[in-house]
């Protein structure tokens, strides 16, 4: 376990800014909005790490980053010691086939006219895998065996419309599984699920990371939902990783104080243990306007003098662990 | 999930059949289908049905024009002295031969265009919208005369005129289609798979547009009928073709009026009204069977879902003593119709609300939790309705208010905020206006100044602050706007507020603010409020009592403490234990299998019984009652059975 599956070294990107009639009176150029500032992780294959943080934090974009769908301003992508951004064409194509993505909704992420079959073995006809139809037929049986759709056959003519929303998901990933990745990007896969079938999609995405190596990047923003399951967490903010750390330690003693806050108002089932949250004032920031210092001071309830002058980096506060506070800047 | 999709759900049906089932209810339709099959016949078989040949060129005497109708001439003869009924006949093949291959033409043109314009989009599409604006705009008929004219009439340069004329509304339809499929989710996924352009627009564009085409196609037949026989009675008609506007050019140009000869004039109209009618029935049909967009939204149903035969309970409302709950629901039941007969959502539910109480609706999606306050609120879709129980509010029934009263009761004593209703202010209206506007409407005596005053404290009070008062709602963030859909619901001072999954789309910071919001507002005014959500942790944080629902019915009810302590359904202690729980991360969390039953295919007994751990025989042949349960609640299941006997 040397060569980490997944190397990501300080990613920016920058969408152009919509120029305002008042930015255009006075020649100022449009204002950059800069999704991802520098952020960075590995990932081995096997492992599950969580990217949470709110809407806005930049989160989905590093997501479509590793996918390749969008280039990066600066910083690289490496997957299975390739280049991410510097492909094109047939390398492209193949990255294309190590990195599938999971999608938020199951009900709108399924064309409504195409069977279950057709579904899972669109991914091999687009890549041309599989070749004879019994090929085809016989990666799509595995597939759907690995997503749990048994027996394979009760479900290859269905139309998505028959399914519920957990089936629908797990033909998803089915959709994703057909090419056989190394990484799989799952944004958000059960947070349009019911409850009570959310942990079955959640084990199924552990159990394909546990027994078959593959590297999974869960985007969410409910803490919850990942606690049991990832194996290491990033909390992101306006672009940053703000703390990362294995799991157990991020929940047990979150040391930034956005991760704290963030965990304070995560809903627990349990009226007894109706915690103190910390709610912070104000939405997301917008990531067109970065505060100055450290981008959390203005909603940060700890802030002191230095927070809006002086931009933290990740300081290390434990074994694996760290947090971009100047709050831990000497722990 | 929301409301429409969770009523809509249970009857969804393919698409392709579902349209088929839609273009079936439709009459005319089916009407417009029969007068252009009769029309297709004639032209088909116009050379056997023909008395006479009307392009063979026969001798003609005088005494041969302008015929009356009789046994030899059936439609008399027109001024060439030839049989009307022959030329009306053959004429439908010029017609349909014209208005195929005009609508054929347009289709692909327009077809064309608006894919380009809708996949590409940017500075090509703006510019292929505008040449179609351009197009649009222009007056086809005057265009297609000059045009014609200037070609020469023949029945080539007509089609070809009218086909090139008449594309625009097709590649409006189907830009517009292309645009909403390309943004779809499926449509993403494809691309994150690696698929190119070709590949989406096979699998995923044409299946979505076609369909949509094809129903724009029949009106585009009638359109280029009409235009030919336009063209045609203008006198620029192909000479040499028989057409019914040709016929109508003859019989005016040619001294039919002055000769009373109706029978030249009105049969190649009534034909011309006859194809134009049946292609017009049959392509509005089709298109209201086919675009999505023609749909109505369940929220303008009107208040008429009552079931006439619904039982009345003559008994007067229960006594008002202080603590009387605010709001009390016996029995509530909901059918929704579909073509297997009805299906009932809400299978006889019952609670009580107090004032200064919040309760819990729980359940997943399809568990009836967003029909039960869609029937309390009588805001039930088309084809729902309430077939047993009753609603008393403050001692009034419910149910049996219609009209005004129902409207004004919704909104000053029951107040309804629901999922993704941030999307529901006025984009064109300032914030304030339409929380003073709420007062006003509430409280006629108020003026201008003080509903706008009381609006700005409002505002205040769901932690926006008055100053963004005068702003637009798109200004507003999700969160911030969900607030002020709060204070909307607040302006009206009601006695319950609705809230049917307030937080669902929103970010869990977000979620925390609205959900304290709302506890305050329930200490503060005293208000009932009913929560309904799926999220478990939502429930513990914000709930006083939950009703937990499955299947439609009733699982279990209690105060929130001891249902999350001692949980007494088995459904109720599997959701808590699939339930993740980020003060326990080691606690393994186990999914519930299987998934929640489907209204049409109902469990006999024990709606939950296929996927509990604790069924027994009894509980798959009967349903079970509600039991008193040792925590002080009520639950509906057969292990709680007082008789020992019974729960084997």
């Amino acid at each position: 376990m040397s060569e980490p599956l997944l190397l990501v070294e300080d990613l920016v990107k920058e969408f152009p800014g919509r120029r305002s009639a008042l930015d255009w009176l006075r020649r100022r150029p449009a204002r950059p909005v800069r999704a991802l500032d520098g952020v960075s992780f590995e990932l081995r294959a096997g492992e599950v790490i969580a990217l949470v943080g709110e809407s806005g934090c930049g989160k989905t974009t590093t997501g479509n980053l590793l996918m390749g769908l969008l280039p990066p301003t600066a910083g690289r992508v490496v997957l299975d010691g390739q280049e991410v951004g510097r492909l094109s064409g047939r390398g492209l194509q193949r990255l294309r086939r190590s990195a599938q993505m999971v999608f938020q909704d199951p009900y709108e992420s399924l064309n409504p006219r195409m069977t279950v079959g057709d579904i899972v073995a669109e991914p091999l006809q687009v890549h041309r895998v599989g070749g004879s139809r019994a090929g085809v037929r016989e990666r799509v049986d595995a597939a759907l065996t690995s997503a749990g759709m048994t027996p394979v056959s009760a479900y290859l003519r269905r139309y998505p419309f028959e399914l519920s929303g957990g089936q629908r998901q797990r033909v998803v990933i089915a959709a994703a599984l057909a090419l056989e990745p190394s990484l799989l990007i799952a944004d958000e896969p059960v947070s349009m699920l019911d409850v009570s079938i959310r942990a079955e999609i959640l084990n199924l995405l552990s159990a394909l990371a546990r027994e078959r190596g593959i590297g999974v990047v869960m985007i969410t923003h409910d803490l919850s939902t990942v606690a049991a399951y990832a194996d290491r967490i990033a909390v992101m903010y306006l672009g940053r990783i703000v703390e990362h750390g294995p799991t157990r330690q991020v929940l047990a003693a979150p040391r930034h104080p956005y991760a704290q806050a963030l965990l304070s108002v995560v809903p627990v089932p349990d009226p007894a243990a109706r915690r103190r949250p910390v709610i912070l004032g104000g939405e997301t920031p917008d990531p067109s306007r970065i505060p100055s210092g450290c981008r959390f001071h203005p909603r940060c309830p700890l802030a002191f003098d230095r927070c809006p002058i002086v931009d933290p980096p990740l300081y290390t506060v434990g074994p694996d662990h760290h947090a971009a506070c100047l709050l831990v800047e000497n722990a | 999930m929301s409301a429409l999709i969770e009523v809509t759900a249970p009857a969804a049906v393919e698409p392709s059949r579902w349209a088929w089932r839609r273009f079936l209810r439709h009459r005319m339709g089916l009407v417009g289908a029969a007068m252009l099959l009769v029309a297709l016949v004639v032209a088909v078989f116009a050379p056997l049905l023909a008395p006479y040949d009307p392009y063979e060129s026969a001798r003609v005497t005088i005494l041969d024009i302008y015929q009356k109708p009789s046994t030899a001439h059936l439609l008399g003869t027109d001024d060439g002295g030839k049989d009307v009924l022959s030329s009306l006949l053959y004429g439908a093949r010029v017609s349909l031969i014209v208005g195929f291959a005009a609508a054929a033409i347009a289709l692909v043109i327009g077809g064309l265009v608006g894919i380009v314009a809708g996949y590409r989009g940017g500075w090509v599409g703006s510019l292929l919208m505008r040449i179609t604006d351009f197009f649009l705009v222009i007056p086809d008929l005057a265009l297609q005369i000059v045009l014609v004219a200037i070609i020469g009439p023949s029945l080539g340069t007509i089609i070809l005129v009218i086909g090139a004329l008449g594309w625009t509304t097709t590649a409006r339809l189907v830009r517009s289609q292309t645009l909403t499929v390309r943004e779809r989710k499926y449509v993403m996924r494809a691309r994150a798979i690696g698929a190119g352009d070709a590949h989406i627009l096979r699998r995923h564009i044409l299946p979505a547009v076609l369909p949509l085409m094809l129903a724009n196609m029949v009106l585009v037949i009638s359109l280029a009928i009409l235009s030919e026989s336009t063209l045609a009675f203008l006198g620029l008609g192909d000479p040499t073709v028989i057409s019914w506007g040709q016929m109508l050019n003859f019989a005016f140009g040619r001294g039919a009026v002055s000769a009373g000869a109706w029978w030249a004039l009105l049969p190649p109209g009534f034909a011309i009204v006859w194809v134009v009618l049946g292609t017009t029935l049959l392509g509005t049909a089709l298109e209201d069977a086919m675009n999505p967009r023609l749909k109505r939204h369940h929220l303008e149903a009107p208040g008429g879902d009552v079931a006439h035969d619904r039982p009345v309970l003559d008994a007067p409302p229960p006594a008002l003593e202080v603590a009387a709950p605010i709001l009390r629901v016996r029995d509530l039941a909901v059918e929704f119709d579909s073509p297997e007969g009805p299906l009932r959502a809400v299978d006889g539910i019952s609670f009580d609300l107090r004032r200064g109480e919040t309760l819990g609706l729980v359940g997943e999606s399809g568990c009836g939790k967003t029909t039960t306050v869609l029937g309390i609120l009588r805001l039930l879709p088309p084809g729902g309705r309430i077939v047993t129980g009753q609603v008393w509010f403050d001692g009034e029934d419910l149910l049996s208010l219609d009209g005004r009263a129902l409207r004004s009761f919704r909104w000053t004593r029951l107040s309804l905020v629901f999922q993704g209703a941030m999307n529901a202010l006025n984009p064109v209206r300032t914030i304030g206006d339409q929380i003073a506007e709420a007062i006003r409407l509430h409280a006629p005596e108020t003026s201008k100044a003080e509903a706008h005053r009381r609006a700005g404290e409002l505002l205040e009070r769901v932690g926006i602050g008055r100053r963004r008062a005068r702003e637009y709602p798109h200004t507003y963030s999700g969160g911030m706007r969900q607030r002020a859909m709060i204070a909307l619901a607040l302006a009206c001072e009601p006695d319950v507020i609705i809230a049917d999954e307030p937080t669902t789309a929103l970010d869990v910071m977000i979620q925390a603010q609205i959900l304290e919001l709302l506890g305050g507002i329930a200490r503060d005014f005293g208000m009932g409020i009913i929560l309904v959500t799926h999220d478990l942790g939502v429930v513990a944080q914000a709930c006083d009592r939950v009703v937990v629902m499955y299947g439609g019915g009733l699982a279990e009810e209690n105060e929130a403490g001891p249902l999350f302590a001692t949980p007494q359904h088995p459904y109720t202690q599997q959701l808590l234990l699939s339930f993740p729980d980020v003060a326990h991360p080691d606690r393994p969390l186990r999914g519930i299998p299987g998934s929640p039953p489907r209204l049409d295919a109902m469990p006999r007994g024990c709606r939950f019984a296929p996927r509990c751990p604790y069924v027994f025989d009894r509980c798959t042949v009967e349903r079970p009652p509600e039991y008193p349960t040792a925590a002080g609640g009520r639950a509906t299941c057969f292990l709680l059975d007082p008789n020992e006997e019974a729960r084997r």
